[in-house]
């Protein structure tokens, strides 16, 4: 293909199939920053869906060959925003706008490394040595809590909690020195 | 204080609500804590939001990877070197008599229809198109490429280095020799890289492609260049019209095809309160009891892609006194997801719900995160009570499956309420994550017949 740039869509099936071409470029990238400002997991995927649904409805609205995530961004803040509100249970940690918007507006400045920082992040994570590997899938591909992995590893909750500060640390400073090497 | 843990703790839940606050008002006012904040929280989000495909990649380990091929110049060179190969042989074709391309080394349990080539086991095969409904077949391309066809499949043979798939699932398994090899479908071409891989199509015109080893390139219309693909990852393209609820609840009028008998009677899923779902352990996207099909699966390798099946019949107005026997009919439809020849022939359990508390799900609502104790594995003897088994064999994902057993008839004959629900889980398991995911139609399935409880009772009474 010559041209990169998407050719505006006239019949209803080009649209769609221009939105799920887009959206699946951008889907992870989407997901993360919802991640990032909802806390809990479920309210992040369940937001993540109404979020990707009005996209759909208002993608009359979006330009063509303009920024699909930075658009894709300020629809789901709204979303966030939206569900706080209507939201009759109060989860455990409720995060003020004002919070939320500095959050957003953080991740909106520094965006254009959050790709490279997904690449470099799925590196470090292969070269995690085994037992950090298995955090790592007990608490984001099990879904388990640091009580659980507490159960399962026989050890106490504080220990665990340290174990996954220290994974944290770990994957960042990868992250930052991968990052780093790049750029030099 | 000493936010940086505060950080830390509040992503596992260990922050108390003060402090939590407190950490808020703090990263308002500070930006450089703002900046850590989003770094680590970030991190995390990507952690949880990319769940599904951690273990894969955790699996694969730095030092057992390929180099990276070389792209560009040589590419073009391959991709040139295949399209003149094709071009060569279509001018060859249309002077010569046809020459064999492949031959059919293996056909297992194999129905064909529309093939305008032989099928025989062991024929030679020339251009032309296979159609498999029943069964999987193996082609062995003479480039020394083997392709698995997996029922109902619909391949079109070109060459030995190519061939286009139109409807259905196939593994391809590419030595050296035939690096290059090319699958192509109505939306991509996927040329391989020395790999075993598989593609999928379905009839809604998705396609989709898995590599279980080494590397694959894809070129699609809509990618601006080629995208590769490695092992443990997949590309997954949809382009079907986005799936929206439809308020309209599509009911069937027809009734179920072949009557036993006339003292039998038919009662689907979609008669009265009957209903019909699946729950998917990792699912993201909601409760699915309006999905046409209703899929299920058990996998030890992926835990995310467990599913079970839930059929509630509303059996108002049957005599359940006089019931002589029963049989539950399924029609099994192809999911479209995976690939069946990592799956063995797999036996399926039948389970009838006897805790009228796990009996009141709703389709509307129901997902495996609030299904509580009809997810449970196993599922416990207060909940269900096991009432048949059933085998599907490897490589018929069509056809109509009857269950039926004494005590499916003694549960049906002795359960007080109106409503009977059962739960369907699959037992085995699969040899790769790719592995099948077995569907069957539900009532809102356009054409395939809703599952359906065929209930004989005494007329002489």
């Amino acid at each position: 293909m010559e041209d990169s740039t998407p050719i505006p869509s006239t019949t209803p099936d080009d649209r769609a199939e221009h939105y799920l071409v887009l959206l699946s470029e951008h889907e992870r990238a989407l997901a993360a920053y919802v991640h990032a400002l909802v806390p809990d997991r479920l309210d992040a995927e369940d937001i993540l869906q109404s979020c990707k649904l009005t996209m759909w409805k208002q993608f009359g609205n979006f330009a063509p060959g303009s920024h699909f995530l930075a658009w894709a961004r300020k629809i789901a803040f709204h979303q966030i925003l939206n569900h706080r509100r209507s939201t009759k249970r109060k989860p455990l940690y409720s995060a003020e706008p004002a919070f939320l918007e500095a959050i957003a507006t953080e991740i909106d400045r520094v965006s254009d490394t959050l790709s490279d920082r997904s690449e470099a992040l799925h590196e470090c994570l292969k070269r995690l040595p085994e037992n950090q590997r298995r955090l790592v899938l007990l608490r984001y591909y099990e879904d388990h809590d640091i009580a659980a992995i507490a159960k399962e590893t026989d050890r106490t909750e504080a220990a665990v909690y340290k174990l996954f500060s220290r994974l944290r640390t770990a994957l960042n400073d990868c992250v930052k020195a991968r990052l780093d090497s790049s750029a030099a | 204080m000493n936010f940086s843990d505060h950080i830390d703790r509040s992503f596992d839940d260990q922050l108390s609500q003060e402090e939590w606050d407190a950490l808020q008002q703090a990263i308002v006012a500070d930006p450089e804590l703002r900046q850590e904040y989003v770094e680590k929280r970030w991190l995390h989000a990507t952690l949880a939001a990319e769940s599904e495909s951690l273990r894969g990649l955790l699996e694969e380990s730095p030092w057992t990877q390929t180099a990276p091929p070389k792209r560009s110049a040589t590419w073009l060179a391959a991709a040139a070197a295949v399209v003149l190969f094709g071009l060569s042989l279509v001018l060859f074709l249309q002077s010569r008599p046809e020459p064999v391309i492949a031959t059919l080394i293996e056909a297992e349990n194999c129905r064909w229809a529309g093939s305008d080539l032989p099928t025989l086991e062991g024929a030679g095969l020339g251009s032309g198109t296979l159609a498999l409904i029943e069964g999987m077949a193996t082609i062995q391309f003479k480039s020394g490429a083997t392709v698995t066809l997996e029922a109902p499949s619909v391949l079109v043979v070109e060459s030995a280095m190519k061939c286009r798939l139109v409807e259905g699932s196939v593994v391809a398994n590419v030595p050296e020799s035939a690096h290059g090899f090319t699958i192509d479908t109505a939306q991509m071409e996927v040329i391989d890289l020395g790999t075993r891989f598989g593609v999928t199509t379905t009839s809604l015109g998705d396609s989709n492609v898995f590599v279980f080893e080494g590397e694959v390139k894809v070129n699609r219309d809509d990618l601006p260049e080629p995208k590769h693909v490695f092992a443990g990852d997949s590309l997954v393209s949809r382009i079907g019209a986005i799936p929206e609820r439809t308020d309209q609840e599509v009911r069937r009028v027809d009734p179920p095809a072949s009557s036993p008998g006339p003292d039998w009677t038919a009662l689907s899923t979609s008669v009265g309160r009957g209903r019909d779902t699946f729950v998917r352990r990792g699912d993201r996207h909601g409760p699915t009891g309006s999905h046409p099909l209703l899929m299920i699966k058990h996998t030890d390798l992926a835990p995310h892609n467990e599913r079970r099946v839930l059929l509630s019949f509303d059996l108002a107005g049957i005599d359940r006194a006089s019931l002589r026997s029963a049989k539950l009919a399924l029609k099994l439809e192809p999911s479209g997801l995976g690939f069946s020849s990592l799956v063995p022939d797999s036996r399926f359990a039948v389970y009838g719900l006897v805790d009228p508390e796990a009996a009141a799900w709703s389709e509307d609502d129901l997902t495996w995160k609030n299904a509580g104790a009809l997810v449970e594995k196993p599922i416990q003897e207060s909940t269900a009570t096991r009432l048949a088994e059933f085998e599907v064999r490897k490589g018929s994902p069509n056809g109509l499956i009857e269950v039926s057993s004494d005590v499916f008839v003694d549960f049906l004959r002795s359960h007080s309420s109106e409503i009977i629900s059962l739960v369907i889980v699959r037992e085995t398991g699969e040899s790769d994550q790719q592995g099948l995911v077995h569907a069957f139609a539900s009532k809102e399935h356009p054409s395939a017949t809703a599952p359906t409880l065929w209930l004989q009772t005494n007329h002489e009474k």
